[in-house]
């Protein structure tokens, strides 16, 4: 009897021995490529959480294929080689089947080579300036039609009718601003009621707007450019600052006395999560646009944001600040991407990137918190667009949806 | 004369008593809710009672102060903060809940669009306003909208204004009106010529369009006088560019004096190549965060007693960086003074474990700092505005710049300083107590930085990388300046202050930066020694 007591604890140990070894194999490892260190650290380390999250719910339903999701988390710390790096090390080394990633256009456009030559998978989830597409990064992020030309349609339907274009000087903002200098040219607006200034070569417009360099925290001249521009009324401004600066900047305008009713502010870079390190009062009644809002009232956002706050406060690791967290759209659409990368990868019965890329570019669908995204044949995603006024508590109350609205990267020149 | 005060207030009272501030309370509310009927009557109501509550709710409403509230067996009805107590919008009356319930109470929200409308009841309201600058924003909002409805009231109003600036403001707002609303050629020329001489910004675009449409009707008389008084506005506009660029400039500069006159003197007098000036500076920023949540606790956010957060803050910043100034001198700065490489990298590792040490503590999002209530808002003076905040960043430099001159030349701690900056072993053999003057010089250099890193919280952010935003600067004031001179330090500040600002409406602010950069490197290659250099006879310099 005894005997028999031992053999099968003996056994009992060797299955569980076994089926741990096993459980070891039976995983997938997926990059996490975020800055968690230096200025960018503020925006992306929401993202690392918010994947972390979705990876958990993930892995507590059956994983994907079977196979339990191992993230690779590495740090792109704020600067753009070292995104390159870690990407060709999450690619060579770690031999992730997909990667999750990146928040300015620059580390996008630095990593990108890197994801080319490895025939790598990464998922970008911020709005960005378009002109691009690759056939190894597929954008959840916000077109350029998908976000700052909704906004200008709003304003324009209200009656504005000069536009000031303000941002920092680098990739995202100058061709944002380019394109809506051609939209807002496109309606009739002229020139002269297009604020911020114009460089032009050889005729043609090479920088449309005021650009200021990151961390820029003197804005007197620029807000005294701005008052003497709205003085007339009908103008607003376009705001593509992004970080720090845009503390300084919402400061000054509520010193200036400029109120959102006499000229409304539409900021792209500003979401639920970047509020909770600006001087809200002064935001009250600008505006916002983006795909997703916190304040969106549907049960599947309810669901989303409660399950959220719950992983927060039980299984998110110790390194996850827990209070006063926040959901926006750049955490969202890197929610979205992970599903729609599951849904493909499920589809296509392998984690092979070719086949998965050719399931993402016949049309996928989800069911997301900011409602139902697609997947496009050209890589982006068809997805709701919310417009938004700021709100006193640093959410936003949504004024007007446009349903469905296509991705479309390439608007440059079709005005 | 008891008896004409007496038919005064009768009078009065009759007046007052036509528009019933009972009912437009129970207007609001209704209006609201949604209960009303007819909502451009109420509107019209809302407006020609010039009842001046209804700014006031409509201001509360923006900023979800407004709540829903349903007593048990009742409707439900709309409850408003005010002063500690909550009352009830349509009545007045006081309704006795606990705070917690007001908290948990739906906020009620107003449409934008029946926001927008209710700008027009609140300015039109807003006109008879007693106060100056309410009565010139109403003014001016209801002239720019260009309709003819609000002509009569201007008009009105501007036949019994007295005071200048609110008469003008008329003026312009009437003209402003008639260039789309004038009934003969003539008066469209006269307005247009009074908008001319009254320098009239907001005009400028719709003259400008009234030269356009001039030009292809052919009218010679009309694009004239169009011409003109575009020519004369945007000549105002061109003079005001550069008096304001030199007043930001003077602004820009002494925020530059500010930030890096703590710096003059530990680098400058003491000869430390602190990198870790910034994060003192960001010790000033989050001790004033720290004091404004004492007195967030202590008195409760609406009271007059929080206003005093930020005045008690900037000594308490001093004091607090100047003893972790004097703690680093004695344990750290002590053994680096004849080791400026090493100085530069001890120093610049320093930084890099303060930043680390504000990330724990405060977290690494931005903190918030409110504006007391003296600071919010600007002045503006002939068409030239500057935030009040920004004129006490200037008063506050020439203090500090007072301050530091009275400290050394006025007291024996400014006589020992200096005697030990131009020979430390001379004055050693004199008995001077160096070693405990070098710890109260960099102390005072401390937290002058981290009063800057105060003063800074009202116009620019707090976060564990505030500093770092500076520091560049600073060593370029002080450099430019001439190491070891104050007052090279305090015009160099000035200098690059009106310099940038001249060149920003120009080049833009990056080119702008670039060239002020491009410039000094060429100064100093003129006078590698800064504007006044140090004179010594030492060998060793």
């Amino acid at each position: 009897m005894k005997e028999v007591k031992k053999l099968t604890l003996g056994l009992a140990s060797a299955a569980a021995l076994f089926s741990s070894s096993l459980l070891a194999q039976d995983t997938v490892k997926v990059g996490v490529l975020h800055s968690l260190s230096g200025t960018m650290a503020i925006s992306e380390t929401s993202l690392r959480d918010i994947l972390l999250f979705t990876f958990d719910e993930i892995n507590a339903s059956g994983g994907v294929l079977g196979k339990m999701i191992e993230p690779v988390v590495v740090d792109g710390a704020s600067d753009w080689p070292t995104f390159a790096e870690k990407a060709e090390q999450l690619l060579a080394q770690d031999k992730v089947a997909a990667t999750f990633g990146c928040w300015t256009s620059v580390s996008r456009k630095f990593v990108l080579p890197v994801y080319e030559k490895y025939n790598g998978l990464l998922f970008y989830p911020v709005q960005y300036e378009g002109e691009e597409m690759s056939p190894n990064i597929f954008y959840t992020a916000e077109a350029v039609n998908q976000q700052a030309i909704p906004a200008v349609d709003f304003l324009l339907e209200e009656g504005y009718t000069k536009f000031y274009l303000i941002g920092t000087d680098y990739v995202y903002p100058q061709t944002t601003n380019l394109v809506l200098f051609e939209y807002l040219k496109s309606k009739g607006i002229p020139e002269e009621n297009i604020g911020g200034g114009l460089r032009k070569e050889n005729g043609e417009v090479i920088s449309a707007g005021k650009y200021t360099p990151f961390s820029h925290t003197d804005y007197q001249q620029i807000v005294a450019d701005i008052k003497s521009f709205a003085a007339g009324g009908d103008a607003a401004v376009l705001n593509t600052i992004n970080g720090d600066s845009n503390v300084s900047f919402f400061k000054e305008i509520a010193a200036s006395g400029l109120t959102a009713d006499d000229c409304p502010i539409v900021s792209y870079s500003l979401s639920e999560d970047e509020f909770r390190s600006l001087p809200t009062a002064d935001l009250v009644g600008h505006l916002g646009c983006w795909t997703y809002f916190m304040s969106l009232d549907t049960p599947a956002n309810e669901k989303f944001v409660e399950n959220f706050q719950e992983w927060l406060k039980t299984k998110a690791p110790s390194s996850v600040q827990k209070e006063g967290r926040v959901t926006c759209s750049p955490m969202v659409l890197s929610y979205d991407g992970v599903y729609l990368w599951k849904a493909a990868v499920e589809a296509a019965g392998t984690f092979d990137v070719d086949a998965v890329n050719a399931e993402l570019e016949k049309g996928i669908s989800f069911d997301g918190p900011g409602g139902t995204v697609t997947t496009q044949e050209n890589r982006h995603l068809t997805k709701n667009v919310y417009i938004g006024e700021i709100l006193e508590d640093g959410q936003f109350e949504i004024l007007e949806s446009f349903e469905d609205v296509y991705g479309e990267p390439f608007l440059k020149g079709t005005f | 004369m008891k008896k004409a005060f007496l038919l005064f207030s009768l009078v009065w009272t009759a007046l007052v008593g036509a528009v019933e501030t009972g009912e437009i309370r129970m207007l609001l509310e209704d209006l609201a809710l949604e209960r009303v009927e007819d909502q451009e009557a109420t509107l019209q109501i809302l407006a020609d009672s010039g009842d001046e509550y209804v700014t006031a709710f409509v201001d509360a409403w923006r900023v979800g102060e407004i709540r829903e509230y349903e007593p048990e067996g009742s409707e439900l009805i709309l409850i408003q903060a005010v002063s500690g107590k909550y009352v009830r919008v349509a009545t007045g009356e006081v309704i006795q809940i606990s705070n917690a319930v007001y908290e948990s109470l739906e906020k009620n929200r107003a449409p934008r669009q029946l926001r927008r409308l209710l700008t027009r009841v609140t300015d039109t309201i807003g006109l008879a306003s007693k106060d100056v600058n309410t009565r010139v924003d109403a003014a001016l909002k209801l002239g720019a909208s260009q309709d003819p409805e609000y002509l009569p009231e201007l008009r009105k109003r501007f036949e019994v204004e007295r005071n200048g600036t609110a008469k003008k403001a008329f003026e312009e707002s009437i003209m402003i009106s008639l260039l789309a609303n004038a009934e003969t050629q003539e008066e469209l020329i006269e307005a247009i010529a009074r908008l001319g001489e009254l320098h009239s910004i907001r005009a400028k675009d719709k003259i400008l369009a009234i030269v356009d449409s001039a030009k292809e009707a052919g009218d010679e008389a009309l694009l004239a006088a169009a011409q003109k008084a575009s020519q004369e506005i945007a000549d105002h506009e061109e003079l005001l560019k550069h008096a304001g660029s030199f007043f930001r400039g003077l602004s820009t500069g002494s925020v530059l004096l500010m930030v890096s006159f703590g710096l003059a003197i530990t680098f400058g007098l003491m000869g430390i190549i602190n990198m870790a000036h910034g994060e003192f500076i960001a010790i000033g920023g989050y001790t004033c965060f720290v004091v404004q949540g004492y007195f967030s606790d202590w008195f409760g956010e609406g009271s007059a007693a929080f206003q005093w957060f930020f005045w008690v803050s900037i000594p308490v910043s001093f004091l607090v960086a100047g003893g972790i100034g004097f703690l680093l001198e004695k344990g750290f700065f002590r053994f680096l003074y004849k080791r400026p490489l090493e100085s530069l990298l001890a120093t610049w590792g320093l930084s890099m474990v303060m930043r680390q040490a504000f990330r724990l503590k405060f977290g690494a999002a931005n903190v918030q700092v409110a504006n007391p209530d003296l600071l919010l808002g600007n002045f503006e003076y002939a068409g030239i505005s500057m935030s009040y905040a920004r004129l006490f960043a200037i008063a506050f430099a020439g203090f500090v710049c007072v301050l530091t001159w009275l400290l050394l030349t006025k007291t024996n701690l400014g006589l020992y300083i200096r005697a030990v900056m131009q020979n430390r072993n001379m004055a050693s053999s004199l008995g001077i107590p160096v070693s405990r003057v070098n710890s109260m010089t960099f102390a005072f250099g401390c937290g002058l930085a981290a009063m800057a890193g105060a003063v800074l919280t009202q116009i620019g952010n707090v976060g564990p990388t505030m500093g770092q935003a500076y520091i560049v600067d600073s060593f370029m004031v002080v450099v430019v300046g001439g190491v070891g001179n104050l007052l090279g330090a305090g015009i160099s500040a000035m200098g690059i202050g009106v310099f940038d600002q001249f060149l920003q409406p120009l080049l833009g602010p990056v080119m702008g930066k670039i060239i002020v950069l491009g410039v000094i490197i060429l100064f100093l290659q003129w006078k590698p020694g800064g504007i006044f250099p140090t004179k010594s006879r030492s060998m060793d310099d």
